[in-house]
């Protein structure tokens, strides 16, 4: 009892209780507690005071904490190394990425459904876009059609007025002289009118005032001035509907009594086929 | 002692179902001692998330080396609680975590704990703390750089610059009156 005594005095027993023995000491004090019951029971006391003094200084541990552990330890008997084991580990392991995955499944499935909606309205909005782009287009082609064709008509008219102002300038000019030609027997409904300036010996075909049958791709009509008796050619020209210049400028002559038209062959001829003249007028002085 | 029979029988059945592998064992033992070994762990560790790592691997190591307790040479709580601390103060001296915690002052462990904790109390200890504090410091300063700062009691003896006999008699007589407070 004595010796028991002494040696819980020592306080060897608290320093083995806080684990601060080595090996042969600790040894010592398990010879002595198994030796010694009031040493086992003092040994007992002094863990009781610890343990008591540890829970006293808890800390709660996060509330997951716990499931955690459980599933790290619980399916790891590691002396049975069976397939059924193996299976089990497996079994417990993944539904704890199954709860992470499926969250960013649905994460996913969330990103993709809003991926294909933008992808949907873009498609329509490109489509709608590409549609007014389309209808702009043909309105531009259109409008620049419109354009050219007004720019033509505009000069034209330009021309057509140009021209006209000359022929009314020429009628009102008195070194001009209109020679109106009358139908011959063949044709008694043609007539046409020619400007000659005597000194500057022009002559110009007026096609407003034309009214000749038209002529085939074969064959083209003739002007000639009649000096003295005798054909001069002054040109030829077609007789249209549509005319290009209301103003044709024929061959120059100086010296005329009369104007006459016949049909030749295309180009002209040298000589006026009398029987096709389908017009002809005298100078009038 | 009616009490302690009571807590030893106990003991024994968790004994017995631990060394059989049963789950409960293991239920049972986080039920009653998670929050006492966190509690040991973290005076050793402040950062909670690594107290609670190291509170992981106590469990892990207790669940697969239960075939090395021998229930005669102690409580099994108590080889629990070395288990934790052996762990916590590995940690603390792991090259690693020195490395991160160069500028950490251990001194203040329990005081910085205590102020960022809770600390559950128990209804038949409450007041303990009060009966702690209230032990000459000279006592509860060596109990706890041994039982809670990770030091052994021949650093606390260098630390403090006492005699290790004074040490021994100081946690000795600090031990003593935790006892009086539990009778």
């Amino acid at each position: 009892m004595e010796e028991s005594k002494a040696y819980i005095e020592t306080g060897i027993l608290e320093l083995y209780v806080l684990g601060q023995l080595n090996a042969q000491e600790q040894r010592e004090v398990e010879a002595m507690a198994h030796q010694f019951p009031d040493i086992r029971e003092e040994l007992n006391a002094i863990e009781i005071a610890m343990e008591h003094y540890a829970l006293s200084h808890s800390i709660e541990p996060t509330v997951g904490l716990e499931k955690q552990i459980f599933e790290k330890i619980i399916p790891a008997p590691a002396q049975e190394p069976s397939v059924n084991s193996a299976t089990q580990k497996e079994a417990i392991v993944v539904p704890l990425h199954d709860d992470r995955s499926a969250s960013t499944i649905r994460t996913l499935k969330f990103s993709l459904v809003a991926c294909i909606a933008l992808l949907v309205i873009s498609t329509a909005a490109l489509y709608s876009a590409h549609d007014k782009l389309n209808s702009a287009n043909e309105q531009i082609a259109s409008l620049s059609t419109d354009r050219e064709k007004f720019a033509a008509t505009v000069s034209y008219i330009k021309n057509e007025n140009k021209e006209l102002q000359e022929i009314a300038a020429i009628a009102s000019d008195p070194t001009w002289s209109s020679v109106k030609l009358a139908g011959t027997k063949i044709s008694p409904q043609a007539n046409m009118m020619v400007y000659w300036h005597k000194q500057g010996q022009h002559v110009m075909v007026d096609n407003t005032k034309m009214e000749l049958p038209e002529n085939d791709d074969t064959h083209q009509y003739q002007l000639w001035a009649i000096v003295k008796g005798k054909p001069v050619d002054l040109g030829v020209f077609d007789a249209q509907t549509q005319p290009k210049k209301l103003l044709l400028p024929m061959k120059e002559v100086s010296d005329a009594q009369a104007f006459a038209v016949t049909l030749e062959k295309r180009g002209g001829s040298a000589a006026p086929t009398m029987e096709k003249m389908v017009v002809i007028g005298s100078v009038s002085i | 002692m009616a009490a302690t029979k009571k807590i030893s029988l106990t003991e024994d059945d968790l004994v017995r179902a631990l060394r059989g592998h049963e789950t409960i064992a293991i239920q049972a033992l986080y039920d009653m001692y998670s929050g006492a070994l966190l509690g040991v762990i973290s005076r050793i560790i402040q950062q909670s998330e690594i107290a609670e790592d190291l509170l992981q691997e106590t469990f892990i190591k207790i669940w697969n080396s239960a075939d090395s307790y021998d229930s005669s040479k102690g409580r099994l709580f108590t080889w629990m609680i070395n288990v934790a601390r052996n762990i916590a103060i590995d940690k603390l001296r792991s090259k690693d975590f020195r490395n991160s915690n160069k500028n950490q002052d251990i001194e203040n462990n329990v005081d910085f704990i205590d102020s960022q904790k809770k600390i559950t109390f128990n209804a038949d200890t409450l007041g303990l703390r009060d009966m702690v504090t209230a032990l000459k410091p000279e006592y509860n300063d060596v109990l706890n750089m041994v039982y809670f700062k990770g030091y052994t009691h021949v650093e606390a003896a260098e630390e403090l610059n006492l005699p290790l006999g004074t040490v021994k008699t100081r946690i000795r007589m600090a031990i003593m009156e935790l006892r009086k407070h539990f009778n």
